[in-house]
């Protein structure tokens, strides 16, 4: 009997929570033309002395809080938090007409899943009516999610890595609505190739991650090892939920000259750390996506002396002072301490790539005229995206985007460092 | 033993009555009269989209419910075959025109004729049911826990086979740009049109099962279930049974992942492995295993809680992400099978009191009695 | 197949046969890929270690499916629950020696997840007690989503360290001998694995408490009649899967990277290495776990590392096939539901 009683308080909860939905007035994702009440008087208040507030805009964020690609997606959506919370300071974005909008930030988790990624890709589009979309920490959730932007003509900026994203293997040309901000996998391998090629090792070992972007840096880092006559004479995949290495015996048996390890941590921190149980005198070399606080604490002494292409965000302190990254990164930097109360371990490239979309999009909103409609909206930003984002300064590197080029970053957007003393120290060629 | 009257007709009216509604929810968003749509419905809490993917995993678990059910065999590796069926379709659309279909049947078949697709879908169930034949015959030996485990091999067996299928399966990346499906030139999309060709198929299936659980081979499975070795004694072919059921459902499962394909254009391996197919089985269970009704039910609230926690948490509890999602499904998920171990059909047709009879037309099955006795 | 099997010594004969041609597809293998003794010894030396943990984590499933002929699918949850407690025990700061603050951690892991474990049983499974096993299965499930959560809530997605036991850095110390390297955690982890092995032996054959829960395990109705309580039985069994549980995981922490989801891999494998023990000896358990460590270890160092689970259920299928009651044979009790 009491089951009984309890099954049904159970459903009527469910329905409840499903009804009061409904009926609940609950605060915007869907604000009616007069605007919120909590937009305040920037502090650079143009000429007429009350500004005009105008519709808000609504930008759609995803990234992989949960699941195995976590550790990228959690920087990304704590920067966007960061960013929605400063826009929220300032009360919106100003239009070059002086009117500001308020914009509303919608985030959701893809679980590091595809399907769930469409799943809340098509929320986003129909249900909450964004104007743009950033997100995709993964190659795979990106991937899933760019037919439907193609469809619905919704500008999409991606925080993942693989060219497909953008362009269109079968074609060669660029999907119109897809953008993304993280430096090519193939520039990364460029890196790696040349340091091997100046160090005068003609054989290497590759061990890469299960996953798409394990997968994509052994495709990029063959590629430009081929291409300067290196042979990657082994080769094998992990799974980040590893706990024997048993690569490591194929790998001293193969007697490659270096390891190239293509995986994010903690997962590459672990065969970092296999690799310098098994093969002690074997160098190791890693891809841009090491290059965070986690690689160092998760491998700790094994990171000593590995070498990897990364990002500027990481040692922005050691740049020159007429960097033009320089200034924004250290700002970066301070914000996100100070937003999520970590230390510098916190801080990784993944945030920056998050950064740099969602500024993307807020720029190109500070140009729309007011009295825009969605579809103008959205066909507006894009082109803002694809025509205005040029010697645009970011944390990933100087971007140029073009009709050809949805990303716009060359190899120069990342620079060689190694691991000295438990932190990186810039390693220029010339060093070598 | 016929029954009388309307009876008789019970299965089609309860099918016709459950199509009328989902006719009325497509319709909806279709037409969309006076600017209401279907998302207004629930507060723009559930999507169309989730419409869709409930009527897609529903024909998946309409399988499993015959097969745990009423044939009393668990399986916890359907998501393989449930992929088996996406890739064939995703592969021979996409990929196939790159090996040269073309050179096997030259001008006699191309893929970029409409019909291609459908019959690739055939093809995957045709493969698929292979497949489960040759599996099954060995696995289905096997009993209880252990048939759990073998299936869940099983499953997982294929999910790496996929993921590392190199350049054939697309690997970790998988297959993309997986055409539409069109029946001349209608194509089926947009979104609504897509929605009736899976809760078409979706009903279909439910009544093609429902009739054969109440049919003298639904008779046979419940016997099985009941006891194995009652059942032998009785004369009833075991081994022919249980393979049938097996094979049907993960035929069902390969239907299923086949129209996946074509509604996400793109297949990966992540949905696949074990917790694809754990999915699976916790929606069975919490639907109620004994009820082919169950299913679109099981499927349902399980997505109907994830959106609910998607687009609500943000409102309770500042600053919640996905994390919290977790929790509370699991926990969900344990107060559910604590106080509703028959799943939610069950409790339904308790409130409902005609739902249950078309439930319980099924049958009683072991897990009835058996769970009966606790309440 | 199977007719041909049926006398004992054609049984023999042909798992001799089967054990040779896989030690020669082996070597075939290997030697295709230049492996030297030096590579099979490290290949065998790792798989027992990885084995040793699956039989850690193997003993909690036999011990709770004994006693309550239940599948805990929350076993996995046990052993990262003993890890993520004893990593957040040793970070905090307290003016203790390193050697003494680890060995508190270990001491908070194992018996801070021994009362999860018993909460999980009174909270989750009493309530259920007499509902379908497939319905308890699935609470475990539920079970384990739910730690998973809670570990991603409160620890977040990053990947966290413990020292090693014998140099308390995160550097474990190394042993080489002739290219072949042990690390010295592999010792704690055997050490580990013998000592809970004798501690149980004891527990079982030496001890009222421990008499009373084989008796459960034997004869749920009997032992009742005989004045055991077997609901408090299952408490036990409960609390005792999650202490070897966390034993695994805390054992285990300095050689790997505690994170919220170590808990599924490893609880999948535990639970082969169970079904090798036949699912109800613990000795069997045991076997089955160092056997599958190994087997899986060389497997893959020999072919490819991504096919790695496939030849875990590989191997799973065929005991399931061919020899259900396990390796070293409890008997087939308790499988027809």
């Amino acid at each position: 009997m009491k089951k009984r009683a309890f099954a049904l308080l159970t459903m009527i909860t469910l329905l409840a929570l499903l009804v009061g939905g409904c009926g609940t007035p609950v605060p915007p994702p869907e604000p009616t033309t007069p605007p919120p009440p909590e937009a305040t008087t920037p502090p650079e208040a143009t000429t007429p002395p009350e500004p005009v507030i105008g519709t808000a805009y609504k930008l759609g964020f995803f990234s992989s809080i949960t699941g195995p690609t976590s550790s990228l997606g959690v920087p990304e959506r704590n920067t966007a938090e960061m960013i929605a919370a400063q826009i929220e300071e300032a009360g919106g974005v100003t239009g070059p007409d002086g009117v500001i909008h308020p914009v509303d930030f919608i985030i959701y988790d893809d679980e590091s899943n595809p399907e769930v990624a469409a799943t809340v890709a098509s929320r986003l589009i129909e249900e909450d009516e964004v104007d743009a979309i950033v997100g995709g920490s993964g190659s795979g959730p990106s991937l899933a999610v760019v037919p439907l932007m193609q469809e619905a003509e919704i500008p999409y900026v991606s925080m993942a890595s693989s060219r497909a994203i953008i362009l269109n293997p079968e074609t060669g040309e660029s999907y119109k609505w897809a953008f993304k901000t993280p430096q090519e996998n193939f520039h990364s391998g460029g890196w790696q190739a040349a340091y091997v090629e100046a160090m005068g090792w003609d054989q290497v070992c590759v061990i890469y991650s299960n996953d798409g972007y394990g997968q994509d840096c052994l495709a990029q880092t063959t590629a430009a090892m081929e291409e300067k006559g290196i042979e990657v004479s082994y080769s094998d995949s992990f799974e980040p939920t590893d706990t024997e290495f048993p690569q490591i015996a194929s790998v001293v048996a193969s007697g490659c000259d270096a390891l190239v390890i293509g995986a994010v941590p903690p997962g590459a921190a672990l065969v970092t750390v296999a690799a310098r149980e098994g093969a002690p005198d074997l160098p190791v070399v890693l891809g841009h996506g090491v290059c965070n606080a986690t690689m160092i604490s998760a491998a700790g002494a094994a990171a000593e002396g590995t070498v990897f292409p990364c990002g500027k965000l990481m040692y922005a302190d050691g740049l020159p002072d007429d960097d033009p990254q320089k200034a924004l990164l250290l700002k970066y930097r301070e914000d996100y301490m100070a937003f999520t109360g970590e230390g510098p371990e916190g801080l990784s490239t993944f945030g920056g790539h998050g950064w740099d979309g969602v500024m993307w999009v807020l720029e190109a909103m500070g140009s729309l005229e007011d009295g825009l409609d969605l579809t103008a909206r959205r066909a507006a930003i894009r082109d803002y995206i694809e025509t205005q984002i040029t010697n645009w300064p970011g944390t990933g590197g100087v971007f140029n985007v073009t009709p050809e080029d949805h990303l716009g970053l060359t190899y120069e957007a990342l620079g060689f460092v190694k691991v000295e003393n438990g932190t990186w120290v810039y390693f220029p060629p010339e060093e070598w | 033993m016929q029954r009388e009257g309307w009876r008789r007709h019970q299965i089609s009216i309860g099918i016709g009555v459950f199509a009328i509604v989902i006719f009325l929810l497509g319709w909806l968003e279709m037409a969309q009269p006076m600017g209401f749509e279907f998302s207004d419905v629930t507060g723009g809490i559930v999507s169309f989209d989730t419409l869709v993917r409930v009527g897609l995993l529903t024909i998946v678990v309409v399988g499993l419910n015959m097969l745990m059910g009423h044939a009393g065999q668990i399986s916890l590796g359907q998501a393989g075959f449930y992929a088996i069926g996406a890739y064939v379709s995703a592969i021979m659309t996409t990929r196939a025109a790159n090996r040269g279909i073309n050179v096997l049947f030259p001008g006699v078949i191309r893929e970029e004729w409409w019909w291609w697709p459908w019959l690739m879908i055939l093809a995957g169930m045709v493969i698929t049911g292979g497949i489960a034949y040759l599996i099954g015959r060995p696995v289905l030996r096997l009993k209880g826990h252990y048939l759990a485990m073998g299936t869940l091999g099983v499953g997982l067996i294929i999910f790496v086979l996929f993921r590392e299928g190199g350049t054939f399966t697309g690997a970790s990346d998988g297959v993309g740009s997986v055409p539409r499906l069109c029946i001349g030139s209608f194509e089926m999309w947009p979104r609504e049109r897509y929605y009736f060709l899976v809760w078409a198929v979706a009903l279909a299936v439910m009544w093609l099962s429902l009739n054969i659980v109440n049919s003298r081979v639904g008779r046979g499975l419940r016997a099985i279930e009941g006891s194995e070795l009652a059942a032998q004694t009785m004369g009833v072919d075991i081994e022919k049974f249980k393979l049938q059921v097996f094979v049907l459902s993960t035929v069902y499962a390969s239907i299923a992942g086949s129209l996946y394909a074509h509604y996400q254009t793109l297949v990966n391996p992540t949905p696949f492995g074990f917790v694809g197919s754990l999915d699976l089985v916790i929606m069975a269970a919490l639907g109620g295993l004994a009820s082919i009704w169950g299913a679109p039910f099981g499927v349902g609230i399980v997505y109907v809680i994830k959106e609910v926690l998607r687009a609500r948490l943000q409102t309770l509890l500042r600053g919640a992400g996905g994390e919290h999602e977790i929790v509370i499904f699991g926990l969900l998920l344990v107060l559910i099978m604590i106080f509703m171990p028959q799943g939610l059909s069950y409790a339904a047709g308790k409130a409902f009191g005609w739902l249950r009879n078309l439930s319980r037309r099924e049958g009683k099955t072991e897990i009835d009695r058996l769970t009966e006795k606790a309440t | 197949m199977q007719s041909i099997l049926r006398t004992k010594s054609a049984r023999i004969g042909a798992t001799v046969a089967a054990m040779v041609l896989l030690v020669a597809i082996v070597l075939y293998l290997g030697d295709a890929k230049g492996f030297g003794a030096v590579q099979y010894v490290q290949l065998v030396l790792d798989g027992i270690r990885g084995g040793s943990i699956y039989a850690l984590i193997a003993l909690g499933f036999v011990v709770v499916f004994n006693v309550t002929g239940i599948i805990n699918f929350a076993q996995g949850g046990f052993v990262m629950s003993g890890a993520m407690l004893a990593v957040a025990f040793n970070n905090l700061a307290l003016p203790l020696p390193p050697a003494l603050k680890l060995a508190l951690a270990v001491v908070f892991g194992v018996v801070g997840t021994t009362i999860v474990g018993a909460l999980m049983e009174r909270l989750t499974i009493f309530p259920a007690r007499h509902s379908h096993t497939l319905t308890l299965i699935i609470i475990t499930v539920g079970v384990y989503i739910f730690m998973q959560g809670m570990a991603l809530l409160i620890w977040g997605a990053n990947a966290y360290s413990l020292p090693a036991f014998s140099s308390l850095a995160l550097e474990d110390q190394i042993l080489r001998s002739g290219g072949i390297m042990l690390k010295a955690q592999s010792l704690w982890i055997w050490a580990t694995l013998a000592v809970v092995l004798v501690a149980l032996y004891f527990f079982f054959e030496r001890t009222l408490l421990g008499k009373a829960l084989r008796a459960c395990a034997i004869n749920r109705r009997a032992a009742e009649l005989m004045g055991i309580n077997p609901s408090r039985m299952s408490l036990l069994s409960f609390a005792m899967a999650a202490a070897l549980g966390a034993i695994g995981g805390v054992v285990l922490s300095p050689a790997t990277r505690p994170i919220y989801d170590m808990g599924l891999k490893l609880g999948l494998k535990g639970f082969i290495a169970a079904i090798m023990g036949g699912m109800v000896s613990s000795p069997g358990a045991v076997v089955g776990g160092i056997l599958l460590g190994v087997l899986e270890n060389v497997a893959a160092g020999v072919t490819r590392a991504g096919f790695k689970d496939i030849f875990a259920f590989v191997i799973l299928i065929l005991i399931l096939l061919f020899r259900p009651q396990g390796i070293i044979g409890g008997g087939e009790r308790g499988v027809e539901q």
